[in-house]
């Protein structure tokens, strides 16, 4: 009971940054933005969370300086590519290589300095019994991550932002002949995109470990752009998707603790597995017929009004 | 009675061009006007100033008698102008209450749209269900979803950009009656067309526009096409002379039960279609935009590969080649998309002329790309084409739109290919230009070529072609004489299968 | 004052070249004041980065060894970004690459002959191939994003390395360290200079260089490249196969990557360690980048980062600047190129408000 309590409170807390940055990148494509920088303003999120938790000791605060960071680092990414046009594909990674460095430099006195971890959002009491930690043990960003699930989903299909949100990511051209600002669209939702993954990096010192390592998201950013495409660009199989991969990023835990023939298998073997299993999930995806039907059409294209 | 609107001096300047200058006219309440000139004569710059896209750059537009700055479509919508583009600015993923939805600017919630459509739709006959998804519709369905979007807002005026360059002759005449009834109520249709004999059948008043100067307002119905033609062209026009002594000989490009797969979503894809061109023929394909039309061209060329005996010629069995393959056995093709299909718009002129001839023509050797054949071809190609370049090393994107057409048919052309197939060889090209481009297929038909032309353009055609087939939903209706065939009878196979379609989709009032 | 953009009739070829030298120099300006701005010697930083490795000739077998490696793979980059084909796992290929040669020098170990090297550096070449192929397998049977599957590639290949010197081919008198045993004599890349540190790779990487340059600018090949980079569907027309070019683009960068991989175990290395993967085939997009996919421009854009790299170690000693500064470096000079980068089709023009009597 304790090790399949364990299990599940570990798996929750793999999974949540990866669904908060992937939630984000959804929002992010199917405005048309291809941002490859996740990995990068997910770095810079953990550093600016990680300093602020250190010095003042409140995690929401921590949480909010992950995402004003995130937020920061995106509209770099988002004045190369929307005001100047540049090569979404080729600015992404310059995003991440300036938040791996951003990062490390940043964090470079901060090493071996531990934070205290987040505590359960719900009072402890309900937290006393087995169900209750399970349901309700968690810190704030796990519930954060449920309900942005459904803000995102409701916000895209049921209200008028949303709408014109979806309008710009499948055609430009036709929106900005309609008069909306598809630049203007693109940059809020690239902004929105920097913030969750800053939040998200921002779970790492906070839920994860409670130190600072250099590249301590260990391309979990990179993870949640393929999470993306896996959930066809649908909120509700991101979060199916998220937990899947939680799963797998801890199973070395219950292997090594079940014994027998799995706990025979090298740990480097397991440590590959997450990026292994992103490649299969990747396959499997492509294999359905409508694999690349539900793509925002003019993702990744940069956006020049024809007149 | 004031009218509706009033353009003084209008005036737009683009780097190179003065797309508009010093522009005048005015169009009353209830008015049909027609705006008319040839591609690129300044229409679609100058309704975009009326509508907000652009701003001019000098002159005044009144409105109802007021001056007004219309700083964006929303603004124009705001003052009662609707807008219906050439060129759909609709979203194919989302569903056309969707669609609607996005080009209205005050908030209304879906059911109360809803009904609204649904009233707007039934009171005009155009017929729709609301909630299909656009990608699903055919182009004229697309076109009442534009319409549709711009009466919810009961526009004052309402601009028709080239409205039936995609539809079917009893589409056309569909749509004629819905603008009629419009008119009647008040409504000031301004209508953007180059075809006269549909601007002579609807509208009240014709401004015409020459290299972005207006030449002149006056009644169509009082001119014949042939003074409107000269208006509209300039110095009189050139016809097309057929190479005397042309004889059509043997069976040269053999096509027998070519289907190709659907690709896409949105593709249609052709299905068992047969059809022989002989040599010193001209075979023209009609049919609205969107029926096979590019997957034909493309299982032509080579793009798309099928059986090898689908396609043949002189017997010989091509259809398992690629398109290298193809021209090596002297078939060569034009696709209808210029900038990015049939040229790479920032290669050079030459590197472009490696795209097609670097076999034909023996401009590869060992591996090695011999520039210098390349050059001098695409030099050749400038100068037998009067291509408007400043040499080889332009590149492709730098070119007008006539300009790259004259030179991709020329570096077809002068490969001296055995079978030709084109796509829309004149289209959005200047008169003076789709006139050598004709001259030219007509003197490589009778040079013994075997021609193969698609275009939606009937009347160039009809002008061009010996022989006429129509495709429809990817099938392709016998071939018959040019001359044997009325505009009708194609109009007929052109809208067959479609208007069956739309019937049967079409919502209960 | 406002300024516009306007479309320029042709390419700009002076912006072209003018931009990474621009971005070069505003990396150098920029990033003095920001590191004087956190606190640290900003102008001193840029010395030591960018001129210290260049004036001080004891460093200059020190570029040659960093760049080399950068320029291989760079070159490679360059060749598939030409036909956007994103390989960004040219980390791991590069990794695989030392393996396999790895793998041929512990095989082959105490034996003898001048064949040993060549084998060594045709395994790592086909290494990297073979681990590149994967991504295009996928991409072009399943139409998988190869940015995605190259880089989770190299993650799982960072992983191997570890497996492989702590288990199977972990050096016996190693005490436990997880490493290989030294490569011996044959399987050690020579040095060229005596009593340097620069060896054959050197030369090796200048002559990639050349070679793509001549192959991308006067071959079908290269044609095939940036045709299909430029206009797909051109590129179908002209009878060049989109798959066929993703096959080409990543088993050349994978080779290249390779063939960077085993002659940095061979020379620098001379064994396998956990330090292995120095991100060369990351920098090395930047270095593709800077040297605006041109062959020529990869082997000038690769020395420059050999001096940031080396220039950063120094700047380390010196003025106790972090190592993850060099990093940063790099990276504004990436965004700045691609800031620029709108200047070779856009020119801007400054827009003069114009009096508003008589208009509308």
């Amino acid at each position: 009971m304790d090790l399949t309590l364990a299990i599940i409170v570990t798996v929750v807390g793999a999974s949540t940054p990866i669904l908060i940055a992937a939630l984000g990148e959804l929002v992010v494509e199917r405005s048309g933005v291809l941002n490859l920088g996740v990995e990068g303003m997910m770095l810079i999120g953990a550093i600016a969370g990680f300093v602020v938790q250190f010095h003042t000791g409140n995690p929401y605060l921590a949480l909010l300086s992950g995402a004003a960071a995130g937020t920061a680092a995106s509209l770099i990414f988002g004045f190369l590519t929307l005001s100047l046009s540049a090569n979404q594909t080729a600015t992404g990674l310059a995003l991440t290589i300036f938040g791996t460095g951003f990062s490390a430099l940043a964090g470079s006195s901060y090493s071996a300095r531990p934070v205290t971890l987040m505590q359960p959002f719900l009072p402890v009491e309900i937290a006393a019994h087995p169900i209750g930690k399970v349901l309700f043990g968690y810190s704030f960003p796990i519930y954060f991550a449920f309900a942005m699930v459904v803000v995102i989903w409701y916000f895209l299909h049921k209200t008028r932002a949303g709408l014109i949100l979806r309008a710009v990511g499948e055609n430009d051209q036709s929106a900005h002949s309609i008069g909306y600002s598809v630049i203007g669209v693109r940059y809020l939702a690239v902004m929105f995109g920097g913030a969750m993954a800053g939040i998200a990096g921002a779970c790492f010192p906070l839920l994860l470990t409670p130190q600072w390592a250099e590249r301590m998201t260990a391309g979990r950013g990179w993870i949640a752009v393929a999470l993306v495409v896996f959930a066809s660009w649908k909120p509700f199989r991101l979060l199916a998707g998220a937990y899947l991969f939680g799963l797998v990023m801890t199973m070395e835990l219950y292997a090594k603790a079940g014994g027998g023939v799995l706990s025979v298998i090298p740990s480097e073997l397991w440590a590959a597995l997450p990026y292994l299993a992103t490649i299969v999930v990747l396959v499997l995806i492509s294999l359905r017929r409508d694999a690349s039907t539900n793509a925002p059409a003019c993702l990744g294209k940069p956006f020049l009004p024809t007149n | 009675m004031p009218y509706r609107l009033e353009l003084t001096g209008i005036t737009k300047r683009f780097p190179g061009v003065l797309a508009n200058d010093n522009v005048t006219f005015a169009v009353k309440p209830g008015e049909i006007h027609a705006l008319l000139g040839e591609n690129g004569a300044g229409k679609s710059t100058l309704v975009k100033m009326i509508y907000g896209i652009m701003q001019p750059d000098a002159g005044e537009i009144r409105w109802d008698g007021q001056p007004v700055t219309v700083s964006n479509p929303k603004a124009a919508r705001r003052l009662g102008i609707g807008m219906v583009f050439q060129h759909f600015s609709l979203f194919e993923a989302l569903t056309v209450l969707e669609n609607i939805a996005l080009g209205m600017d005050a908030k209304i919630p879906a059911r109360e749209l809803e009904a609204r459509i649904r009233e707007v739709m039934t009171q005009y006959g155009l017929l729709l269900d609301p909630h299909r998804t656009v990608a699903t519709l055919s182009v004229g369905e697309r076109q009442r979803i534009e319409i549709v979007r711009a009466l919810l807002l009961d526009p004052k005026l309402l601009i028709m950009d080239e409205p039936t360059s995609v539809l079917t002759p009893q589409e056309v005449e569909q749509l004629f009656e819905v603008l009629r009834k419009l008119a009647a109520q008040g409504c000031s249709i301004l209508y953007i067309s180059h075809k006269l004999h549909e601007i002579k059948a609807l509208c009240d008043t014709a401004t015409i526009l020459r290299g972005g100067k207006l030449v002149d307002t006056c009644d169509p119905r009082q001119e014949t096409s042939r003074s409107l033609a000269e208006k509209m062209i300039g110095a009189g026009l050139r016809d097309i002379t057929r190479a005397e002594g042309r004889s059509i000989g043997q069976a040269k490009l053999v096509v027998s039960h070519l289907s190709t797969q659907k690709a896409g979503h949105f593709d249609v894809p052709v299905d068992d279609v047969s059809f022989t061109v002989r040599t010193g023929e001209i075979f023209g394909v009609a049919g609205v935009a969107g029926n096979g039309q590019n997957a034909l061209l493309d299982a032509l060329s080579g793009e798309i590969r099928s059986d090898k005996d689908a396609i043949s010629i002189d017997g010989q069995g091509l259809g398992m080649l690629d398109t290298t393959g193809r021209r090596k056995r002297g078939l060569c093709a034009v696709p209808e998309e210029r900038n990015g299909h049939a040229a790479v718009g920032d290669f050079s002129l030459s590197d472009n002329s490696v795209l097609t001839a670097r076999d034909r023509l023996g401009m590869v050797v060992m591996g090695l790309i011999n520039s210098g054949a390349a050059k001098t071809y695409t030099g050749k190609v400038i100068a037998d084409f009067a291509v408007k370049a400043l040499g080889p090393a332009s590149t492709a994107g730098s070119l007008s739109g006539g300009n790259l057409q004259k030179y991709i048919m020329g570096r077809e052309i002068l490969q001296k290919p055995s079978v030709l197939v084109v796509s829309q060889p004149t289209w959005g090209v200047d008169a003076g230009a789709a006139a050598a481009i004709h001259q030219a297929l007509v003197d490589l038909a009778a040079a013994g070529s075997a021609i193969v032309v698609i275009s939606q353009d009937l009347d160039e055609l009809r002008a061009l072609c010996d022989t006429l087939a129509v495709i429809n939903m990817g099938r392709l209706s016998p071939a018959r004489p040019t001359k044997e065939v009325s505009v009708e009878e194609i109009g007929l196979l052109m809208g067959g299968v479609h208007g069956a379609t739309e019937v049967h989709d079409a919502i209960p009032a | 004052m406002q300024f516009r953009l306007e479309k320029r009739r042709e390419p700009s070829q002076f912006m072209l070249y003018a931009t990474p030298v621009a971005a070069v120099a505003l990396t150098m300006i920029v990033g003095a004041i920001i590191f004087s701005l956190i606190g640290y010697d900003g102008l001193g930083a840029v010395r030591e980065i960018f001129l210290t490795p260049l004036t001080n000739a004891y460093k200059w077998q020190d570029l040659g060894v960093k760049a080399a490696p950068l320029i291989i793979i760079g070159v490679g980059l360059s060749i598939a970004y030409r036909a956007n084909v994103w390989n960004i796992g040219a980390e791991g290929q590069y990794i695989m690459g030392g393996l396999a040669g790895t793998g041929i020098a512990l095989l082959t170990y105490g034996m003898t002959g001048w064949w040993v090297l060549p084998l060594m550096v045709l395994a790592g070449v086909l290494g990297g191939m073979a681990y590149a192929a994967i991504p295009a397998l996928l991409k072009t049977r399943l139409n998988v994003n190869e940015i995605l599957t190259s880089l989770m590639l190299t993650y799982a290949s960072v992983q191997l390395i570890y497996y492989l010197i702590r288990a199977p081919w972990k050096d016996p008198m190693g005490m436990g360290f997880p490493q290989t045993r030294l490569f011996s004599e044959a399987a050690r890349l020579p040095t060229i200079i005596p009593g340097t540190i620069v060896h054959l790779g050197v030369p090796i990487a200048i002559v990639v260089g050349l070679v793509a340059w001549f192959i991308m600018t006067k071959s079908v090949f290269g044609y095939r490249m940036r045709v299909v980079g430029a206009a797909p569907h051109a590129a179908r027309y002209g009878g060049f196969s989109e798959h066929k070019t993703i096959w080409l683009a990543l088993l050349v960068s994978g080779a290249l990557a390779g063939l960077a991989g085993v002659l940095e175990v061979a020379g620098p290395f001379q064994r396998m360690v956990p330090g292995f993967p120095t991100n060369y085939g990351f920098t090395a997009i930047i270095v593709a980048f800077l040297g605006r996919l041109n062959p020529l421009g990869v082997i000038i854009a690769g020395i420059v980062l050999a001096i940031t790299f080396v220039g950063g170690e120094v700047a380390q000693t010196t003025i106790g600047l972090p190592n993850a500064a060099t990093g940063i470096f790099q990276a504004m000079m990436l965004f700045f190129l691609l800031a620029g980068d709108i200047l070779i089709k856009y020119r801007v023009r400054r827009v003069v408000p114009q009096p508003q009597a008589g208009a509308a």
